[in-house]
């Protein structure tokens, strides 16, 4: 299956989908600034050698309240899912991703991976992040992280200290940070959100 | 314009309330490469942190008055525009920012700052190709990552790369010379050679003599429990390599 970008509050994303032996699903889910919505997405990997490749971003500058649970399913052996999620938090905005990973007793020689990362702007925001495991196979490889912190002091004194403005030096690391997920998505939607940020 | 392009007098300074430099002297002329020795822990990188304005160290006494301006005053982009860099110790990992996209942008900061316009990229490319030529750093680097994955000595290199980019009046090198091999140690010392001129100065903070073989300075400090405790010329260099620290008080 080809790569598909999901714009959150425009597109309509499945509430479930299941992959049978050896499908690929390769998404991005986009929420841009002003979007609030609640995401619900149930993936189920059902015949070995499925493979999932998931990841999402979230622009919440203002307002927005978003929320996303995502569940990935591992009922068959010998599935590898990845997730990657980034979400900008500022403002008084909200948002909450909720992640659960369920590997099935027979699900052996699964691998799974989640992670989930947001950046603070302010002290009004507020980001959570909440992975659950139940794995109750043996034979899994298995991580995840999830991490909500504000933008890092080191590298924004290093920018500063090239003569880069601290404002624009927020600006790279916040694209540096959304990087992973960017080169996922067409040019035209990527250099959008760059210019955006 | 006064012969003195850094006046440091009386610095007190530290970091989450420990006082770390404890009335620090240092003057230095234009032209001048000064060498700062000292043990591990003696505040060398506080002092770079607080003369490139480091958020977090807090001056608590004294002045620091660079080409006739209070240091102490300006941001860190500032300094940078007015000239000063730092070779930092340990080189900070920007993931997503190419080399390339992080000195053009550094570049053009400065340059509307003193209110130019932005250089031509066709001319960009042109000096970032001659000067990581000069580092001899491959051309893939460009497109790299700031220092994602770069290697120990690589990461150095990249910092004299952006210091021949910016060409500072006051270049300012904290032990940019650990944990290089000799040919590494060449290219940071022609690095600061090239550059040389009445009009630029720098610190070169190290612990070794070699890279003072290659780089000549005009006056060696010993730093030692934030104080600068023995002022000499390059014979003092020598001297501590061969004794260390432990018979150097003032
Ligand atoms: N955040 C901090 N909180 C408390 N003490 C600190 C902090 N950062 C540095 N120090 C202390 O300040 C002192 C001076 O550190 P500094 O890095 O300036 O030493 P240095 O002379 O550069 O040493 P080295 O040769 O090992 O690089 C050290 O004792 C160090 O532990
Ligand atoms: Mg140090």
């Amino acid at each position: 299956m080809a790569r598909k970008v999901f714009m959150i509050g425009r597109d309509e994303i499945p509430a479930s989908v299941s992959l049978g032996a050896g499908e690929k699903l390769d998404w991005t889910l986009v929420c841009l600034p002003g979007t609030s919505a609640v995401v619900d997405l149930a993936i189920s990997l059902d015949g070995p050698g499925a493979e999932l490749d998931l990841a999402g971003l979230y622009l919440c500058p203002g307002s927005e309240n978003v929320r996303m649970n995502v569940s990935v399913c591992h009922n068959s052996g010998g599935c590898i899912s990845h997730q990657l999620f980034k979400g900008i938090v500022g403002g008084t905005a909200r948002a909450e991703f909720d992640g659960l990973i369920y590997v099935a007793r027979d699900a052996q020689k699964t691998k799974a991976y989640q992670q989930s990362h947001s950046i603070l702007l302010s002290a009004g925001a507020w980001a959570e992040s909440k992975p659950q495991l139940e794995i109750y196979a043996d034979d899994v490889e298995c991580s995840h992280g999830a991490t909500t912190g504000f933008l890092g002091e080191n590298e924004l004194f290093y920018m500063r200290s090239r003569g880069i403005p601290e404002k624009d030096a927020r600006r790279l690391q916040i694209i540096s940070f959304l990087s992973p997920v960017l080169e996922r998505l067409p040019e035209e939607l990527r250099d959008d959100i760059i210019s955006e940020c | 314009m006064n012969n003195s392009l850094l006046e440091i007098k009386d610095l007190r300074a530290g970091i989450e309330g420990k006082e770390i430099l404890k009335g620090v002297d240092l003057s230095i002329g234009r032209g001048q490469v000064h060498a700062i020795m000292g043990p591990n822990g003696a505040g060398k990188s506080t002092l770079s942190a607080v003369l490139t304005g480091r958020p977090d160290y807090k001056v608590t006494e004294g002045s620091i008055e660079y080409d006739g301006r209070n240091l102490l005053e300006m941001t860190p982009e500032e300094r940078s525009w007015a000239g000063i860099f730092l070779s930092f110790q340990y080189p900070v990992e920007i993931p997503g920012v190419s080399i390339t996209n992080f000195m053009k942008t550094a570049i053009n900061a400065r340059r509307k700052a003193q209110g130019l316009p932005e250089m031509k990229p066709a001319e960009f490319l042109k000096l970032l190709k001659e000067k990581m030529a000069f580092v001899q750093m491959k051309g893939e680097f460009a497109k790299r990552e700031v220092n994602v994955g770069f290697s120990g000595g690589e990461k150095k290199r990249n910092e004299i790369f952006q210091m021949a980019m910016l060409e500072p009046t006051l270049g300012i090198l904290d032990e940019t010379d650990s944990g290089l091999d000799v040919d590494a140690l060449k290219i940071v010392a022609d690095g600061v050679n090239s550059l040389r001129s009445p009009e630029r100065s720098f610190i070169i903070i190290t612990h070794y003599q070699k890279l003072l073989e290659y780089i000549r300075p005009d006056v060696v400090h010993v730093l030692k429990e934030g104080r600068i405790v023995r002022t000499g010329g390059p014979e003092l260099a020598d001297r501590i390599w061969q004794e260390g620290f432990d018979g150097i008080d003032g």
